[in-house]
């Protein structure tokens, strides 16, 4: 009853099909920012340059095809380049002369130009190494023979538990992409649905609702009944993203621009990725999260607390993501490996080091267990105060009240031992 | 039939309720007053099982209170609160079913008791939409439609005008009259005198005052004098007994004195030479009795 009433209320509410839309407005935003400049990217005309150069070789090193500029070829002297940079027919020039073997060039360019300074830096390289080649009478096999790069074999191991095994290198990207969006997602999800809670619960317990609701459904009820309505809004959430991530990649599967985003990466290994530890942790991370934001939402007096008093939750979660985020960079510290065992931390550290296989996976279950006793205990405590908590309305910060629940919660045990 | 016998509840070296015992039968209704913080609302608070008593035992119909009883309890709080942003009926259905009650037995209902209590407003229309006094009607309809067998009321009439406190004070009656068992708290004694069969006053969690109304004013005594006569304040101050006089806007001494037994020397004196237009010898009003008990320090 209770579960359905919270149910229906959210997930009819405006709020909530904003806070659905927007991240797939957002999202939809942006790929299509994207589309747009790769679409303008490839129809942009190319930024004609001079090349001044007494050299033959040079002049036509510039003017092949590989070069996203065009060489105007009617431009010979410094000067006219100048004037045709001012007037901005071209985009920059080229000086290069040949001085004793060495290429001597001054590459003069506006901003447009920028990213092709390390490409025809390379070129000019290359046109010296030639000519000097041909100063030393090396034949071209010679030449290529200098200049081959050395081989390097890449191969990934993993050392777990005294077995080496060997992992293709997009494995660990992806684990370490899913520990990251998994970081993400618990964060956000964590913010959202933490705030609804405890809204929910101080607004009912603000307006007095809460009295006439524990005085017809025990506490126990309402407690674990509004706990699985905001759960399930949570599920309608993800079961529509799904449904429109569905949708979006069997209607644009086909298309270039996606294809080449995702064609690297292996798409059931993601998933397979995010169906192992990865859903765990984000369950029990956002389970327990929301169970202590009922709690705190319970020591609200006023609506107008509820912020106040989720604060802590807030930066608890804020911890979890910035250590998180260390770990993404340094798996192997010791910080991060003590935060990862630390329940209210592990759901946003524990993924990075399973990435980075700095952890065991006994060390992994061992977190996991220690985060759902974790969470089935704060659950339990939690619900212990909120009986007491809902019927205090004091203006004493947060400390106070849980003082004065706890007062009411012995007064109670002690008169139902006494009764007993 | 609610039965309270010794309730007794203290939270550390507070005691907020001290051996109180009251029983209220079906049809009655019992008024609970006493300044704020007296223990009125922790007393309904244990009524309603959401504090445990330390001693004591609050009994419906000789059985403790549990969930299946909880259906048959209709509380008003305090402050009133409502979800502002769902409409009145499905406000009401809400409350009706935690009760216990069907949607299809709640909902033809409706429209009959936001009529009598001339609620102004649709019952699709959002809660937050309806000026104040009006959304206190609609948590009242909730308190009463699920017809509860134990109803709760605490500070029913605050913030209610004259014409829409009638509308409560018939309503209350009404569920008098279908046999309900009522306690309700409040500050106004005129509310108390008119509605209720018995009454308690709590003074720092003890009571002070139990029985019905006409009892406990007949116990303090017919100590308030009034007297239209040839004698002057200052003749009348000269009687044994006087404490103090006053004179009403219309003409009228009021005199107070320690014992009913006072008034006779008065009378004798001022009827000496015949007829006097006034002489009531009245019992204090409860709000007299309310506020000596409630300035008495504590022995």
């Amino acid at each position: 009853m209770i579960t359905k009433e919270v149910y229906k209320k959210n997930v009819k509410s405006i709020g909530f099909l904003v806070m659905v839309l927007s991240p797939l407005i957002v999202i939809a935003f942006i790929a299509g920012l994207t589309y747009y400049f790769s679409q303008e990217e490839q129809a942009a005309p190319d930024v004609p340059i001079a090349v001044i150069s007494e050299e033959e070789g040079i002049d036509q090193l510039f003017s092949n095809e590989q070069w996203s500029f065009e060489v105007s070829d009617n431009i010979d002297t410094e000067e006219a380049a100048e004037e045709a940079l001012l007037d901005e027919s071209i985009g920059g020039y080229i000086t290069a002369e040949v001085v004793e073997g060495t290429v001597q060039a001054e590459f003069v360019h506006t901003n447009e130009l920028s990213d092709q300074s390390s490409l025809i830096q390379e070129a000019l390289t290359n046109y010296q190494s030639m000519l000097r080649a041909d100063q030393l009478d090396l034949a071209p096999e010679e030449v290529m023979a200098l200049s081959e790069p050395a081989m390097l074999d890449q191969r990934f191991v993993n050392v777990d538990e005294g077995t080496v095994t060997e992992e293709a290198f997009s494995d660990r990207m992806v684990q370490q992409g899913g520990a990251y969006f998994v970081s993400i997602a618990i964060m956000i999800f964590i913010m959202t649905y933490a705030g609804i809670i405890a809204e929910e619960v101080a607004n009912e317990k603000g307006t007095r609702i809460m009295e006439i609701i524990l005085s017809s459904a025990s506490a126990t009820n309402h407690f674990f009944g509004k706990l699985t309505g905001v759960m399930l809004v949570l599920l309608t959430q993800i079961v529509i993203y799904a449904v429109v991530g569905f949708g979006a990649y069997i209607y644009f599967r086909d298309s270039e621009m996606v294809q080449e985003v995702i064609g690297g990466i292996d798409l059931a290994a993601v998933f397979q990725e995010l169906m192992g530890y990865t859903i765990i942790f984000f369950i029990v991370g956002v389970l327990m999260y929301v169970v202590l934001a009922a709690f705190f939402g319970s020591l609200a007096t006023k609506m107008e607390d509820v912020n106040k008093a989720v604060t802590p939750i807030v930066f608890m979660a804020l911890t979890g993501f910035y250590v998180g985020m260390f770990a993404f960079t340094a798996p192997d510290n010791l910080f991060v490996s003590v935060f990862s065992y630390i329940p209210l931390f592990t759901p946003f550290v524990m993924p990075f080091r399973i990435a980075a296989d700095t952890v065991s996976t006994l060390g992994v279950w061992l977190s996991i267990a220690g985060t759902v006793v974790f969470a089935v205990l704060i659950s339990g405590i939690s619900l212990a105060f909120y009986r007491s908590n809902v019927l205090i309305y004091s203006d004493t910060n947060l400390l106070g009240t849980i003082r004065r629940s706890w007062n009411i919660m012995q007064s109670n045990r002690k008169a139902i031992r006494n009764r007993a | 039939m609610l039965e309270v016998k010794d309730l007794t509840k203290t939270f550390g070296s507070l005691t907020a309720v001290d051996d109180l015992n009251f029983t209220i039968k079906p049809g009655e209704i019992m008024g609970l007053i006493g300044q704020n913080g007296a223990g009125k609302t922790t007393t309904f608070r244990i009524i309603l099982n959401l504090l445990t008593p330390d001693k004591g035992h609050v009994h419906w119909n000789e059985r403790y209170l549990t969930t299946k009883t909880f259906n048959k309890i209709g509380y008003l709080p305090e402050e009133r609160g409502l979800y502002p942003k769902v409409s009145v009926e499905n406000q009401l259905l809400y409350f009706a079913q935690l009760r216990g009650k069907k949607k299809s037995e709640i909902k033809p209902l409706i429209d009959h008791w936001l009529e009598k209590f001339e609620v102004k407003g649709k019952k699709t229309d959002k809660v937050k939409t309806l000026s104040k006094g009006n959304q206190q009607k609609v948590q009242l309809i909730s308190t009463l439609i699920h017809q509860p067998e134990l109803i709760i009321l605490d500070e029913p009439f605050s913030g209610l005008d004259p014409v829409n406190a009638e509308l409560l004070e018939d309503g209350i009656r009404e569920a008098q009259a279908n046999g309900a068992s009522i306690i309700f708290s409040s500050h106004n004694m005129n509310n108390v005198e008119e509605l209720c069969n018995s009454l308690i006053m709590l003074k720092n969690g003890r009571p002070v005052l139990n029985g019905t109304v006409k009892d406990i004013r007949q116990q303090f005594g017919r100590t308030k004098l009034f007297l239209e006569s040839e004698l002057t304040p200052e003749e009348l101050r000269q009687f044994p007994g006087v404490q103090r006089v006053e004179k009403t806007n219309d003409g009228i001494d009021v005199a107070y004195l320690t014992e009913t037994e006072d008034g006779k020397a008065i009378f004798d004196a001022a009827t000496k030479n015949g007829y006097i237009p006034t002489f009531s010898q009245q019992p204090p009003t409860l709000e007299e009795i309310f506020k000596r008990l409630a300035g008495e320090k504590n022995e």
